[in-house]
């Protein structure tokens, strides 16, 4: 079999659950008269799509750098807390359980008062969207960090290696796997927070983001707008998924298992 | 045997989906009541404040019971669907605005309005009493940050007739915080609930309502859906008759309904819920419900807010039925009737709106 055939045969289990998930939906409004405040049908999902493309483009935009930006910053702060967590046990004793907080707190209840904090607008959404996001790449760096070989440690000991050195030669690679692993978690969280940071933050207008659009059409029983807006939300995640898939297969192929079925 | 198992499971999910999408679209339970089950509830869109008062009052002062009716009155918030339970079926009775209701019913739902608690809409933007803008108008010409919803048809009423270019408008959340903190913020808000509660902790508003612009839905619309108002028109007069009576009772003294709410909703004080029962007052009684009765609806109200959002583009046609349609109300009478002479809602059959 030629790898185009092969990577089609991959693709073709996602497409046929896909295809039948939308047509068990289309079956069910139809068959039950489900009214549109309910449950829209898949076509009128696309066609309000289509009719409002211009709009839910530049909310796919807005949401998108929300998104991005929040992980982003997500990713820097998670590599470099947990490498500093990596440290120390006493560190990571004192510090790790501080930040699973940023895993338990509802973020809809937090939203409000970061846009008291940070004013309205994209700051109070990147917040939300790194707030979500921060968690799985702090415990992803930390446990790489902590599964470095111990014959490699104890190499590096002989060497005389410094901490800086230690971190930058030994464990910032062997943790490589594992942070792409969190990123990859972090990246569709990202989205989350960005969309409920949107909802309590975000200017209305014709340039809103999505999170507006899905509040707007929700409390206008614009249940086919909302759907369509919900699923551009999914497709901003897919792709920065699929960014991180991708500069993780890019960084881990030349000499990492995992990485041979990233791409 | 893998197929025979995945066909089962599948036709298991299905079977299991179409379940609760039946449940989903079917009419209420309550439909088919026939008037035999006079235990109802009341799903209100917001927590108990003074917007609510009668219906607390109709409750203490056994107007409820009188009408033998065994009311429940099930506190709501920002994100309860009032009037899609309703719809649905899944209360009987809610409490929406005049734009949801049409809204709704153009996207497939089938409310019916029965008693409107607001006459004039208490929808307002306040603004910080040091702010510069004196008018509403001169607050939607200029650059200041409003928050509000801004989905909201008053919200492109405003923007047809001051443009509204220059505004930033941010959403609206139940918060008060950012609006103390910053004193050029604008907030949407009810003229008697935020500027009140405001006023007691000692920050000066100017409120600008948004009746006096022309637009002014009904609010505090109590809302059946069709089914159930064909299967139990009883229950349906009946509650109505209470709800005036109730809100009758809250206008001469709103003290004892107003001490039940605050032990519900501790956020808003005694002295906050005094306040605005007393400034609420002349949106609830106007000369139409003095003619007639509190709660009152006419159709010439209803048409002409319909006109309005579908100028507004946020209704594709003005029903056509309105009376007996968009809304129903029981004549006024001497007292509640009783469960065995069920009457038949005038124009039930009315039930088909344009759109």
């Amino acid at each position: 079999m030629s790898s185009g055939l092969a990577r089609l045969a991959v693709a073709i289990p996602p497409v046929a659950v896909v295809v039948a998930a939308i047509a068990i939906w289309w079956l069910a409004v139809r068959t039950f008269d489900i009214p549109q405040y309910l449950l829209p049908a898949p076509g009128a999902v696309l066609e309000a799509v289509w009719s409002d493309r211009e709009r839910l483009a530049w909310a796919m935009l807005g949401t998108a750098i929300g998104a991005s930006s929040g992980f982003l910053l997500a990713a820097v702060l998670g590599v470099a807390i947990g490498s500093v967590l990596g440290l120390s046990r006493f560190l990571e004793r004192g510090f790790y359980p501080l930040t699973l907080l940023l895993q338990m707190v509802p973020l809809v209840a937090l939203a409000p008062i970061l846009v008291v904090w940070l004013g309205y607008g994209q700051r109070a959404v990147i917040a939300a969207a790194a707030i979500v996001a921060l968690f799985p790449v702090i415990a992803n760096t930390l446990g790489g960090m902590r599964s470095v070989d111990r014959d490699l440690e104890e190499l590096f000991t002989l060497c005389r290696a410094g901490t800086l050195s230690r971190w930058w030669r030994l464990r910032l690679p062997a943790a490589v796997p594992s942070i792409v692993t969190g990123l990859r978690i972090a990246a569709g969280l990202a989205v989350i927070g960005a969309i409920v940071g949107e909802f309590v933050s975000a200017y209305a207008g014709d340039r809103a983001p999505l999170g507006m659009v899905i509040v707007s059409a929700m409390k206008e029983y614009r249940t086919d707008l909302m759907f369509g807006a919900i699923g551009l939300a999914a497709i901003v995640g897919f792709a920065l998924f699929g960014i991180v898939n991708l500069g993780g297969w890019l960084l881990l192929r030349r000499w990492h298992t995992s990485a041979g079925d990233a791409g | 045997m893998p197929r025979p198992s995945m066909c089962r499971s599948l036709l298991a999910a299905i079977a299991v989906s179409a379940l609760a999408l039946a449940g989903c679209g079917s009419d209420p339970g309550g439909s088919t009541s026939r008037d035999g089950d006079r235990s109802v509830a009341v799903q209100l869109n917001w927590v108990p404040e003074p917007e609510f008062g009668g219906f607390w009052q109709a409750q203490l002062d056994g107007d409820f019971a009188d009408a033998k009716l065994k009311v429940e009155l099930i506190s709501g918030g920002p994100s309860v669907p009032a009037a899609q339970l309703v719809a649905s079926g899944k209360v009987p009775f809610g409490v929406v605005s005049g734009g949801e209701l049409l809204s709704l019913n153009e996207q497939g739902g089938n409310l019916v309005a029965i008693f409107t608690v607001f006459q004039g809409d208490p929808t307002a933007i306040m603004v910080h009493a040091q702010s510069p803008w004196q008018t509403l108008e001169q607050l939607w010409r200029s650059d200041a940050t409003i928050a509000c919803e801004s989905y909201l048809p008053y919200v492109t009423y405003l923007n047809r007739m001051y443009g509204g270019q220059n505004l930033k408008m941010v959403p609206h959340t139940t918060s008060l915080a950012n609006f103390v903190n910053d004193s050029s913020l604008a907030q949407q808000c009810f003229v008697f609930a935020e500027p009140v509660t405001l006023e007691l902790e000692g920050i000066e508003t100017r409120v600008f309502p948004v009746l006096e612009s022309g637009f002014n839905p009904y609010t505090g619309v109590v809302v059946t859906n069709r089914a159930y108002l064909d299967a139990n028109p009883a229950i349906c007069r009946d509650m109505v008759e209470a709800l005036r009576r109730g809100w009758a009772g809250y206008l001469e003294d709103p003290t004892r309904a107003n001490e039940a709410m605050t032990k519900l909703n501790p956020a808003m004080s005694l002295e906050a819920m005094n306040l605005a029962a007393k400034k609420q007052r002349f949106l609830v009684e106007d000369e139409v419900t003095r003619a007639n009765a509190i709660g009152w609806m006419t159709a010439e109200r209803w048409k002409t807010l319909a006109e309005q959002m579908t100028e507004l583009g946020k209704l594709k046609s003005v029903p056509t039925a309105i009376e007996g349609g968009v809304f129903w109300q029981p004549p006024v009478s001497a007292g509640p009737i009783t469960p065995n002479e069920p009457t038949a809602p005038p124009g039930a059959a009315a039930n088909e709106s344009s759109g």
